[in-house]
């Protein structure tokens, strides 16, 4: 097996924070803080629109127009996505993996259980990105941003879990780039 | 539907920020939540704070748009907690999910998949799960300024320049010498 070697990333960690940084300046000055996971919630909502609109009419969270209609959030996702395949290809990172190399360093090579991981992995994202009312963009970047107080309790609980989780399934590092 | 062009233009600056910032690679996130890779830490650590700051100053000036997110304490605990836990097993998050998904990575279209199923079952329990919850130690949409009876500058001069000092002294000298990031295992 050839040695496992995590790369740099294309930009150093200053001008990655301040792009970052810049896109929450940006959001802020034209419409509202960074965020995505709502979008999750409207996209099923459209669908249960289509096949259980009763369903829709009666719930106390999804019958407002904000989950019914798509928005300016719903484009702005859209627009994650398009942002990141350009960046992928013009940086000429695009490339098709089933795996990461912290999965290969302590499962093998094997897919089948990554992609098992990464499905149930997805569902207790997006279930406690709603309990939370936002997510690692919405709540606690955004969070912060503005000083919310939201923002503590959700980073304690977000980032002791995500540690310890990581610890258990990931113990041993694949070679790491300089 | 109409095209909302102004969403998709600062989308797609923050989805090639995730990428080329290192934040949608699953790798770099296990490595900061491993601490044995500080890029994405030191980058995390820029962006809240060039949000912090840049967020302040638009509201000095009047010009921001906020949007304050209720503490309702114990469903933030709660989903805090299970997105942490899907954070960890992955390396992703709703946002970088969908970066790394565009960006090539079929095992975070798979966890894309999962977001849509988790969505599903939070709209399901809703009603009788998350609403309930959230009426218990509900604190409501309040700011660190405002629960501690003091002024936003303050904070985010507190938070600039600690988070400032501490990135600069724990950084990694250009060529040799010894730091953080080249500790035994990294």
């Amino acid at each position: 097996m050839e040695e496992l070697l995590v790369r740099k990333a294309p930009l150093p960690w200053w001008a990655a924070g301040l792009l970052l940084g810049m896109a929450q300046v940006l959001a802020v000055g034209l419409k509202e803080p960074l965020g995505v996971s709502t979008q999750f919630v409207v996209a099923d909502t459209q669908l249960l629109q289509k096949t259980h609109p009763q369903y829709v009419n009666q719930h106390p969270l999804i019958k407002s127009a904000s989950y019914r209609q798509p928005g300016y959030g719903w484009w702005f996702d859209i627009g994650l996505i398009a942002g990141a395949f350009v960046a992928a290809a013009l940086s000429g990172r695009w490339r098709l993996r089933v795996s990461t190399l912290w999965w290969q360093a302590n499962r093998g090579p094997a897919v089948g259980k990554r992609l098992l991981t990464a499905f149930v992995g997805g569902v207790l994202i997006l279930l406690g990105a709603r309990f939370a009312h936002g997510c690692t963009s919405g709540q606690f970047a955004s969070g912060w941003a503005q000083l919310s107080l939201s923002a503590v309790p959700f980073t304690l609980t977000l980032f002791l879990f995500g540690m310890v989780t990581a610890r258990l399934v990931y113990p041993k590092a694949p070679g790491i780039e300089k | 539907m109409p095209v909302d062009y102004l969403a998709l233009t600062t989308g797609a600056v923050f989805g090639s920020a995730l990428f080329l910032g290192g934040l949608a690679e699953p790798d770099k996130i296990v490595g900061a939540l491993r601490l044995k890779d500080f890029h994405a830490l030191r980058t995390i650590a820029v962006f809240v704070l060039v949000g912090m700051l840049g967020t302040f100053l638009l509201s000095q000036a009047g010009a921001a748009h906020l949007s304050v997110k209720p503490t309702t304490l114990v469903t933030v605990l709660l989903g805090g907690a299970l997105l942490g836990i899907g954070f960890g097993l992955t390396g992703y998050c709703p946002g970088t999910g969908l970066a790394c998904a565009a960006a090539g990575r079929f095992d975070a279209l798979v966890s894309v998949l999962g977001m849509f199923c988790g969505a599903l079952a939070y709209i399901l329990m809703y009603p009788a799960v998350a609403a309930p919850l959230e009426k218990i130690g509900d604190y409501g949409k309040k700011t660190l300024p405002e629960v501690t009876n003091s002024s936003s500058a303050v904070w985010v001069a507190g938070f600039v320049i600690l988070g400032t000092l501490i990135l600069a002294l724990t950084a990694r000298p250009k060529k040799g010498g010894l730091s953080a990031d080249d500790a035994p295992g990294a």
